[in-house]
């Protein structure tokens, strides 16, 4: 299996995380109060799970309902 | 009619502002993508793996991947996109219950059944444009890559995998209208599918329940042929319009 | 403009309202005072229909309140003790959504968000309602509750959680909404109520004590006190001796009528030739009718 053969996955899908992971970041970064933990807890969480499992936790358990 | 526009349109408002819309838009299209890359990189991971594997006395034959693979991680994948979707979604109507939103839209003469309507509206709606989203992305890539006519009875396996995502979207307006809090909708949404799923292990009424709909693999290896899912297909569809139906009288009543 | 025939209603155990009263006049401003738990919000709600009563009747400009949906709703205006508004709208968003769900027309809602922004004070806002102050919210409540021009304007404790200068503000609004609307709403700040009211009413154990207009209300059932005011020592000694039913604060010492005569007192002034330096007649005040409702 050579590179060129999944490059028609791996560009849209680097390009589909990376926007996931920086609307996570944004939204992170301008938000001071979360619904649980901190911000340096869910910063780990989302770069460490960074493959959309991160993400989607923050969303669902760190953002508050405005 | 102007004022059930209206409030759908709040309600997509909030959906966009919330950052909801965009999340699962993301979720759905990574999702699209995943089902084929994986069925693609499955013979290299094997490959990666196959020493060690032989190691514990497997032996590695050379696989071919076909859109069939694909197809079976799309119908694996699907119910962690629903999953991520309910929970997501579960407060659409316990959110408004908390602060005291609806109050006010209420008291201003809106009737009750056009938040049941605009809410079940808009979480269908939501739901068929990213399954549609997912499904036609890995299409696209198996079409690309394999080819998608070995797949048999793929549109029906997929509508009807779609319909048990508006099942459960039903019973998620059901509860919401039953109970105050999202972790108590989210209980019995799971509890109804536990039910079913558990039930769908009895022989006799195996294929009468909803989670029948959800065993497309065997549908698209040409196991299983359309006509044995009609009965549950059948009941799914009534219990889903019930569901909706009882929920406009519960709410009428609800104590707000 | 609003009618409450004998309204019962219980949770559980306990009586909220009991046999419950109420009539208010069109063009008043309608304080409903009471201490907290003594029903307010709950007489509020069944006359919105979000409350079912036990028995009674609640009528609106003469049409009978229904539970669940009521038609009489768009007579009405709603300001909740705590309003919720969508925090993702901004305020002419949010406005523009209630013209809309009350069935306006766009020319209608246009030209209406625009005064009650004005009138609000919030006109040029631009921020989510997510980012607004206690007192922004409640003056965008009003402007929410006026939008469809109400015939009846119903505040549930409109000031309670401000601060001085967010309480005027709100109640200049009311003053200036009173043209176009019967007002009626629930406090327990009474000098709210002596500021901008014209009717009001006590609840107390469920039913509606000491209604109607203001100085009807002072004159029928204010008793009179007296004060007299003095910078000698001995003058209070004597008085106090002589009259233990008056009560004595720094210098000064007040009666009621029912206590004490006084035609008494000035006689035993006079006849001691006891050096005072002013007796007064003071008229009652809220305050006092209330607590002495409350005391009964």
């Amino acid at each position: 299996m050579n590179v060129t053969e999944i490059l028609p996955f791996l560009i849209p899908l680097i390009i589909a995380q990376f926007a996931l992971l920086g609307y996570t970041l944004y939204h992170i970064f301008t938000h001071n109060t979360y619904k649980r933990g901190n911000r340096t807890v869910w910063l780990i969480i989302t770069l460490v799970f960074m493959n959309f499992v991160g993400p989607i936790l923050y969303f669902i358990l760190g953002k508050e309902d405005n | 009619m102007k004022t059930l526009f209206s409030f759908i349109k709040k309600e997509f408002t909030e959906q966009v502002r919330s950052g909801k819309l965009w999340l699962l838009f993301i979720i759905f299209i990574l999702f699209g993508i995943m089902n084929p890359a994986i069925a693609k990189l499955t013979p290299w991971l094997l490959e990666t793996l196959s020493d060690s594997l032989a190691e514990s006395g497997m032996t590695v034959t050379s696989v071919t991947v076909t859109a069939l693979d694909s197809w079976v991680q799309f119908f694996k994948n699907i119910p962690m996109g629903l999953i991520v979707f309910i929970i997501l979604e579960s407060s659409i109507f316990t959110k408004e219950y908390a602060s005291g939103t609806l109050l006010l839209s209420l008291t201003k003469g809106l009737e009750r059944y056009k938040v049941v309507v605009s809410k079940a509206f808009v979480l269908s709606a939501l739901w068929t444009v990213y399954y549609v989203i997912c499904f036609g992305i890995t299409y696209l890539y198996s079409a690309y890559f394999w080819d998608n006519s070995v797949a048999q009875n793929l549109v029906f396996s997929v509508v009807i995998r779609w319909l048990f995502g508006m099942f459960v979207i039903s019973l998620t307006v059901l509860f919401s209208v039953v109970f105050k809090t999202n972790t108590s909708v989210l209980a019995a949404v799971g509890g109804c599918v536990a039910v079913s799923y558990l039930a769908g292990f009895l022989p006799k009424i195996k294929s009468f329940v909803p989670t029948y709909l959800t065993d497309g693999n065997s549908l698209i290896y040409g196991l299983s042929e359309s006509g044995n899912y009609t009965v549950s297909l059948i009941i799914t569809l009534l219990l889903t319009v019930a569901c909706v139906c009882i929920s406009i009288p519960l709410f009428n009543k609800k104590q707000l | 403009m609003l009618r409450i025939t004998d309204l019962y209603k219980s949770f559980g155990n306990v009586r909220v309202l009991d046999g419950l009263d109420l009539h208010v006049p069109e063009h008043s401003i309608f304080g409903f005072i009471g201490k907290n738990g003594s029903g307010k919000t709950t007489t509020m709600k069944t006359v919105l229909g979000l409350l079912k009563a036990d028995s009674g009747t609640v009528e609106v400009a003469g049409e009978k309140v229904v539970y669940g949906n009521s038609p009489t709703n768009r007579h009405v205006g709603y300001l909740p003790d705590v309003p919720e508004f969508y925090s993702f709208m901004t305020a002419p968003e949010y406005l523009r959504f209630c013209g809309e769900i009350t069935g306006m027309t766009n020319t209608d809602i246009k030209k209406r968000s625009g005064e009650l922004l004005e009138l609000v004070g919030l006109s040029g806002e631009r921020h989510r309602i997510g980012g607004f102050s206690r007192g922004m919210k409640q003056r965008l409540g009003i402007a929410q509750a006026l939008i469809n021009s109400p015939r009846l304007l119903i505040c549930d404790e409109p000031t309670s959680a401000l601060d001085p200068v967010g309480r005027k503000e709100i109640l200049d609004i009311l003053t200036s909404a009173r043209e176009k609307t019967t007002v009626i709403f629930s406090t327990h700040i009474l000098s709210d109520v002596e500021r901008i009211c014209t009717d009001v009413a006590f609840l107390k154990d469920g039913k509606a004590e000491l209604q109607g207009n203001i100085s009807d209300v002072k004159s029928r059932y204010g008793i009179d006190e007296y004060s007299i005011e003095t910078d000698c020592g001995d003058t209070v000694r004597a008085l106090l001796e002589r009259f233990p039913a008056m009560t004595h604060i720094r210098g000064k010492l007040s009666f009621r009528e029912s206590d004490v005569c006084v035609f008494d007192v000035l006689a035993y002034i006079s006849e001691k030739r006891l050096p005072t330096a002013k007796i007064e007649r003071c008229e009652p005040t809220l305050e006092s009718l209330f607590m002495e409702a409350e005391s009964k």
